[in-house]
């Protein structure tokens, strides 16, 4: 059989909405799994026993268990305790959840990260603890976590492909039905893997120029 | 008042501040002479509430930095320059300014700017309001820091070796502003190895050596041959620290 | 007739799949541990274009889903080259080479990992490269890269869940379908959550052990 990506020509409308629906998915996941991220390393690094050991526990579990058992647990699951919500809306909650364990990873070690004297210097001039971390630790820390949180929006959109088992046609979603359509599954999957990976690479670049544009004032050099 | 009765501070096994005593009227300057590792430092801390003292009293105004319920007035009244700075690396010089008067006074933002803006002119620095602390050098960021501290009103400015990480050239600079404080009657605590420096701005000279006060004179008396200098110990530190 | 109620039965539906997921885990795990490091070590020998070749493939497989890959080998292979591929086989073969990529970019930075100087040093004395691969940088570079290597391979044993999609009877599937038959979604997915996490777990303690082990005999050596 030839190579022919012509056939694919009168569904690049079809495909092109299925990756908005990835686009949207993954951006309102990636808010999700920021805020989420944020509490549990506010709650990892707390003095408090149980908010800690809870924070871990929570980091512990949706790190080790297959996303798809995640997201076939509340998809399944929350019908049955009478929650009807669609597959975007689990999708978005799912991923932000799996994707918060990962954040709050990287803005946990944002904030350890940050230099003692810094926060003296907050102390003795009177900041309170909560003014202190919303205008001081907090800015410092997602700047500084801003590769890493790059590295967990890539990794959901790759995940986010797991989103077309629950019927969402997000781009491997609609991908599905074009290969269907067309009888071309190896065009098809080839090209959608092609896309994935542009995808990435070119989200790679912006965070890569997010992170220099953000840290500038940060790192730039001593005249 | 700044009162320091009998202070006792322990690390571990170590004890840096062994009974210390030292008071500091309004509009003194108080420098802290001694050899590394003396306790200077550690003794700025324990005012500023950063440590917590293991014996004895400090209060700043008769507020008692024990106490979690003075602590927060002692503050008020104290403001710390820091040998590293300690600016906020993510804000401009100004914010790095305004950010206490604003949240802690409670001042409104446009007149604690003005203020700002004001301290960076008196230091030199008029220009870079708005610059971040990695854009500026060490003399400057240090500047900024004599700012952030001076922003609070403070009725003690402490000085924790706020030149040992600049090179001499920007040394000077933060010693000429400094000078101009202590010239308008600005209260101090004064922790450095500047030694000639301290001579020239002190009204009086204190000498930790191992965490005891060995020597508190009037600069004059300090530097005499009947007075500070009668303490071999002092007299050994002076000629070491004028040799190197 | 229909069973709605769990039975003993499904306990024993369960292990199966535990043994699949556990067995192609396992399998595809050695097959790509194995390409990788091979792949890793063409490069040391800096074969012209094959690097860039190996390179490019690599960083595809890294940067898209898994389960688009999954769909071209098992949807697209057959139609294309007209292979016959089952699900077993699309599943050892994808598991197979996304392992191997990522092993690969592994074995490459702990190669690299060793100064130069080292290499240098063995070779004036007259080792051959293959020697200084086998005496000198092997030794170093296992230690190196045991700690990423077992975060990859419990990602991995998460991964294998998605081959479920295809039809594979692993564990996921087998809650897929109990799933389907009781209606007990909370129970299955909890207990099927519960048996990847332990599983998960037994990985990284494996790999603790063998990183205690390594580490514990080169510091041994070193004195």
């Amino acid at each position: 059989m030839r190579f022919d990506l012509s056939v694919l020509v009168p569904h690049l409308g079809f495909l092109a909405s299925g990756a908005m629906l990835t686009a949207a998915v993954c951006g309102l996941a990636l808010v999700g799994s920021v805020v989420l991220g944020m509490a549990v390393a506010i709650a990892r690094t707390s003095s408090g026993g149980w908010a800690r050991r809870a924070a871990y526990a929570y980091v512990d579990l949706f790190r080790n268990v297959p996303f798809i058992v995640q997201l076939f647990f509340f998809y399944y699951g929350l019908p049955e305790i009478g929650i009807y919500i669609d597959a975007f809306t689990t999708g978005v909650i799912a991923l932000s959840i799996a994707g918060g364990a990962y954040a709050s990873d990287a803005i946990r070690a944002g904030i350890l990260a940050i230099d003692n004297g810094i926060l003296e210097a907050a102390e003795v001039s009177g900041l309170s603890k909560r003014v202190t971390f919303t205008r001081i630790v907090l800015p410092i820390a997602l700047r500084t976590s801003v590769r890493p949180l790059g590295s967990v929006l890539i990794n959901m959109i790759l995940t986010s492909s797991i989103l077309s088992t629950i019927t969402l046609n997000e781009l491997t979603g609609q991908a599905k039905i074009v290969a269907s359509d067309t009888f071309r599954p190896f065009e098809v999957y080839f090209v959608l893997l092609v896309v994935y990976a542009a995808l990435t690479y070119l989200v790679s670049i912006g965070i890569a120029l997010l992170h220099r544009r953000l840290n500038r004032d940060l790192m730039g050099q001593v005249s | 008042m700044l009162n320091v009765e009998n202070v006792r501070k322990t690390f571990g096994a170590v004890t840096v501040l062994d009974g210390v005593n030292l008071t500091v009227k309004p509009g003194e300057v108080v420098s802290v002479l001694g050899s590394s590792g003396s306790g200077k430092s550690t003794l700025i801390r324990c005012i500023n509430g950063l440590e917590r003292l293991d014996g004895g009293r400090i209060t700043v105004d008769g507020f008692d930095v024990s106490r979690p319920k003075e602590l927060a007035e002692a503050r008020k009244r104290s403001g710390t320059v820091f040998q590293l700075f300690n600016l906020y690396p993510h804000m401009t010089a100004l914010r790095n300014i305004t950010l206490a008067p604003i949240e802690v006074l409670k001042r409104p933002k446009a007149e604690a700017e003005a203020e700002g803006r004001a301290l960076l002119a008196s230091v030199g620095l008029e220009d870079r309001a708005d610059a971040y602390p990695a854009q500026l050098s060490g003399g400057q960021r240090q500047r900024v820091g004599i700012c952030r501290a001076l922003a609070m009103k403070p009725s003690y400015l402490l000085l924790d070796e706020v030149t040992s990480a600049l090179d001499p050239e920007m040394t000077a600079e933060v010693l000429n502003i400094l000078a101009k404080l202590a010239g308008n009657g600005t209260t101090m605590v004064f922790v450095t190895h500047e030694i000639e420096f301290a001579r020239q701005i002190s009204d009086r000279i204190v000498f930790l050596e191992k965490g005891v006060l060995l020597v508190d004179l009037p600069t004059r008396d300090f530097f005499a041959q009947d007075g500070g200098l009668a303490q071999p110990r002092v007299a050994q530190f002076l000629s070491k620290m004028r040799k190197d | 007739m229909r069973f709605t109620q769990f039975t003993p039965y499904d306990l024993v539906l369960l292990a199966q799949g535990l043994g699949v997921t556990v067995g192609l885990f396992l399998l595809t795990s050695l097959i790509g541990l194995l390409a990788g490091t091979v792949l890793g070590v063409v490069r040391y020998y800096r074969v012209p274009g094959l690097t860039q070749a190996v390179t490019f493939v690599t960083e595809l497989l890294k940067n898209s889903p898994v389960l688009v890959q999954l769909f071209l080998v098992f949807f697209g292979f057959p139609a294309f080259f007209h292979l016959n591929v089952g699900p077993v086989q699309a599943a050892v073969i994808t598991l197979s080479a996304n392992t191997a990529a990522f092993v690969y970019v592994i074995a490459v930075s702990a190669i690299e990992s060793i100064g130069r100087d080292q290499v240098e040093a063995a070779r004036v004395f007259g080792l051959s490269r293959w020697q200084v691969l086998r005496h000198v940088i092997a030794p170093q570079a296992a230690a190196f890269s045991i700690g990423p290597l077992t975060a990859l391979l419990v990602n991995q044993l998460q991964v294998t869940s998605l081959i479920s999609v295809i039809g594979v009877m692993d564990l996921a599937k087998i809650g897929a379908t109990l799933n389907l038959r009781t209606l007990k979604p909370f129970i299955v997915w909890s207990v099927v959550g519960l048996l990847y996490y332990l599983a998960a777990k037994l990985v990284a303690g494996v790999g603790a052990r063998i990183e205690h082990r390594l580490r514990a005999h080169s510091a041994f050596r070193g004195l």
